[in-house]
């Protein structure tokens, strides 16, 4: 998406420093450029990011008729959502958007730290085992969803391996353990990657220093690794709970929503593209995108002071 | 500082995700095409052609009136993609598709938005065409689609363990007393979806209820005979005369799992006569078909098929309008059936002896279809059939008693409709 705006920024630092030869850059030379150069890809990210969430957040104070004049509503649609006519079916996804979203991502960091601490080892094929890792997370959503529906089919191979006949995408508690197993299986890889970067970057120094201190294998965990693995943990869990929380594909696939796995974002897709409401399938969007804003800011407001690096003064 | 940085950071991987309503909103803009009655080349959208045969067709068309070509335009395969690229469509008012392939349930919305363009009924709905087909064009009283294929389920049973097909449910469940272990009795498609409408639809028309009135608007779910339909297949799913998992059934669930020999009744549309037929099915030669099961005698089926419309803002709705009645031609519907195995429009057609060699399921067929009812026809259809299937399926489960789905069904249909 971002790389047609990058051509032209690719382009001119090379004939632009050119053309100044010997002529010293001051800072703020050096920003008016910058300024400049990102132009294009912010032009572009207006018009592909900024004009439809624009258009859905004005839309969404409008009633949902599609024919005629647009009529105001104010935040009657938003109303609707939160303790009108729909708020029971709005709550309901609410509540199992958030319990997707903490299960899987407490699984996914879980499970993705331990992968990150076993590739950081070193042994033979380790390189062939990071590549192979990633596979599960290269594939995408929609294909794997179809791939585990198949597998938790209540002749597929899941129940055939557990000796179960468990009907899996039939009744409550099955639907959901599939479909937390199906997204962890999928995005735990990409967990263990970002932390294993993290992981790389803490010196062998340290852990030495402090085996020679008489600290265990958990002492060096606790006391070393986690602190200094925090950034990009931290980034892990950021990235996770925002995908999660915008968790469609999966139930869609899986269930179409039965058996209270209907998401916030299954409910928008319904009301804006199924039952052509776009007054209140904007409102949906909009109060979804606000949960997620406010998930992200509480986030990095809390815990992730590191998350960015702090700027020097 | 840290709050404005966090804000930022918020604001960027939030923003990433709400872009979705935007692009589902176009609001209505632009200016109508000058409506002329014109001729001139026309643009067919159709859903995928899985017979394909639709270009044999075309080229017949084509090549008697060369001034007037039609183009065929394949959408996604997906039903609901389908729609989307229409509404998208005629939102913008554009000229792009001339002729559409309205699935029956469409056809009313379309109508209700003041999409498409009035047809003469005397042309396009004749007593020629099947009845319910018909009805399933008509709304408001008008004529806005020409039927081109249509649909009904039929009752699949296995021929080799059952000598005359049941032609009530209690029939049916009797005669699987003695059926051999480790094989099902009955299933259709109870998953979530709308599948799951067409069969609720079944078991509850046939039972004498109807979700809505005749005017789309009024909710008429909330009766005894409503619940006593839904009760048939609720009981049968407690007593195990359906497997429980029939509940993840679509189409192609149920149509491997009697193909594979696993039951002794299937509910399902023709198609599955190709697959059951063929050299690698267990059950070759060992099934027969007959019309739907009821409470006193055959059931009620839930219609399918696809009508013609044509789009208000085409340019050229005098061709179109003629390549609407080439398409339901005689010569065009025996095509249709001979060579696209589908299922035509033309009552007459049911008792041609040269289709029913090649399709031996025409006889049942037909008698299924005479009595076959449309889904509820409303502009808001796809909100009513989320309001059935969302009550349905806990009902099929057993989470909740029939009398709790059907009431909160009533409440659901209402705010659909309203």
């Amino acid at each position: 998406m971002t790389s047609p705006a990058l051509l032209p920024t690719r382009d001119r630092p090379r004939r632009t420093p050119a053309s100044r030869a010997g002529e010293k850059l001051h800072p703020v030379n050096e920003g008016r450029l910058a300024f400049w150069l990102i132009i294009p890809s912010i032009l572009l990210l207006t018009l592909v990011i900024g004009y439809p969430v624009v258009q859905g957040i004005w839309r969404s104070f409008f009633a949902d008729s599609i024919d005629g004049p647009l009529e105001f509503v104010g935040f009657g649609n938003y109303a609707q959502a939160l303790w009108g006519r729909y708020s029971k079916e709005f709550w309901a996804a609410f509540n199992v958007t958030w319990f997707f979203t903490i299960t899987t991502v407490v699984l996914e960091t879980l499970i993705g730290m331990a992968m990150a601490l076993f590739m950081n080892r070193a042994f033979r094929g380790r390189g062939l085992m990071r590549a192979s890792v990633l596979v599960p997370w290269a594939i995408p959503t929609a294909v794997a969803a179809v791939m585990w529906r198949w597998a938790f089919d209540p002749r597929g191979i899941v129940n055939h391996v557990l000796g179960t006949t468990i009907t899996w995408t039939g009744m409550e508690w099955s639907s959901k353990v599939a479909i937390i197993v199906a997204d962890t299986w999928k995005t735990a890889p990409f967990v263990a990657l970002l932390i294993l970067a993290g992981l790389q970057i803490i010196p062998d120094e340290v852990y030495e220093a402090a085996a020679m201190d008489g600290a265990g294998p958990w002492k060096r965990f606790w006391h070393i690794t986690l602190p200094m693995v925090r950034p990009s943990l931290l980034v892990a869990v950021l990235f996770r709970m925002l995908d999660a929380l915008r968790m469609y594909d999966l139930p869609a696939i899986f269930t179409n929503g039965a058996n209270d796995t209907t998401t916030l974002s299954i409910l928008v897709v319904r009301a804006s593209l199924g039952n052509l409401q776009p007054g209140y399938g904007g409102a949906l969007s909009t109060i979804t995108f606000a949960v997620i804003f406010l998930a992200a800011f509480l986030f990095v407001r809390l815990l992730g002071a590191n998350v960015v690096p702090k700027e020097r003064s | 500082m840290i709050r404005l940085r966090a804000f930022a950071i918020a604001a960027a991987v939030a923003l990433s995700t709400a872009s979705l309503a935007g692009c589902a909103s176009g609001n209505s803009s632009g200016s109508s095409s000058s409506a002329e009655d014109g001729r001139g080349p026309i643009t067919f959208a159709s859903g995928k052609d899985f017979t394909k045969e639709m270009g044999t067709l075309l080229d017949k068309w084509n090549a008697a009136h060369p001034a007037e070509k039609v183009t065929l335009l394949e959408l996604a395969a997906s039903p609901d993609d389908q729609r989307t690229a229409f509404v998208q469509n005629f939102q913008a008012k554009s000229s792009a598709y001339d002729v559409l392939w309205s699935d029956v349930v469409w056809t009313s919305e379309f109508a209700s938005h003041g999409w498409l363009e009035e047809l003469d009924p005397t042309v396009f709905a004749s007593s020629d065409i099947m009845p319910a087909a018909v009805k399933s064009a008509t709304y408001d009283g008008k004529t806005w689609g020409a039927p081109f294929m249509t649909n009904a389920g039929l009752l699949f049973y296995r021929s080799d363990l059952v000598k005359t097909p049941p032609t009530t449910w209690a029939d049916l469940f009797k005669s699987c007393e003695g059926r051999p272990s480790g094989m099902d009795c009955y299933a259709g498609q109870f998953a979530q979806y709308e599948g799951l409408t067409v069969n609720a639809a079944e078991a509850i028309n046939d039972a004498g209820g109807a979700f809505l009135a005749a005017d789309g608007k009024t909710v008429t779910v909330d009766t005894p005979e409503a619940r006593a339909g839904l009760s048939v297949l609720a009981d049968a799913f407690k007593n195990g005369m359906i497997n429980k998992e029939a509940i993840t059934y679509k189409e192609e669930e149920s149509r491997r799992a009697f193909v594979e020999g696993r039951l002794m009744y299937l509910r399902n549309w023709p198609y599955v006569y190709t697959s059951a037929s063929a050299t690698d099915s267990a059950i070759k030669g060992k099934f027969g078909i007959a019309p739907l099961p009821g409470v006193s005698g055959p059931g009620v089926s839930s219609l399918g098929g696809i009508d013609l419309v044509v789009s208000k803002f085409s340019r050229y709705k005098a061709t179109a309008k003629d390549f609407l009645a080439f398409m339901q031609s005689e010569e065009t519907q025996k095509f249709v059936v001979s060579a696209m195995n589908q299922a035509s429009v033309r009552t007459a057609l049911y008792d041609d002896p040269d289709l029913i060699k090649v399709s031996p399921y025409l006889p049942e067929l037909k008698k299924s279809l005479l009595n076959a009812n449309p889904r509820p026809v409303t502009p808001n259809y796809n909100a009513v059939s989320l309001a059935i299937q969302k009550n349905v399926y806990p009902a099929l489960q057993g989470s909740v008693t029939v009398d709790q789905a059907i009431t909160q069904m009533a409440a659901d249909l209402a705010n659909a409709v309203g």
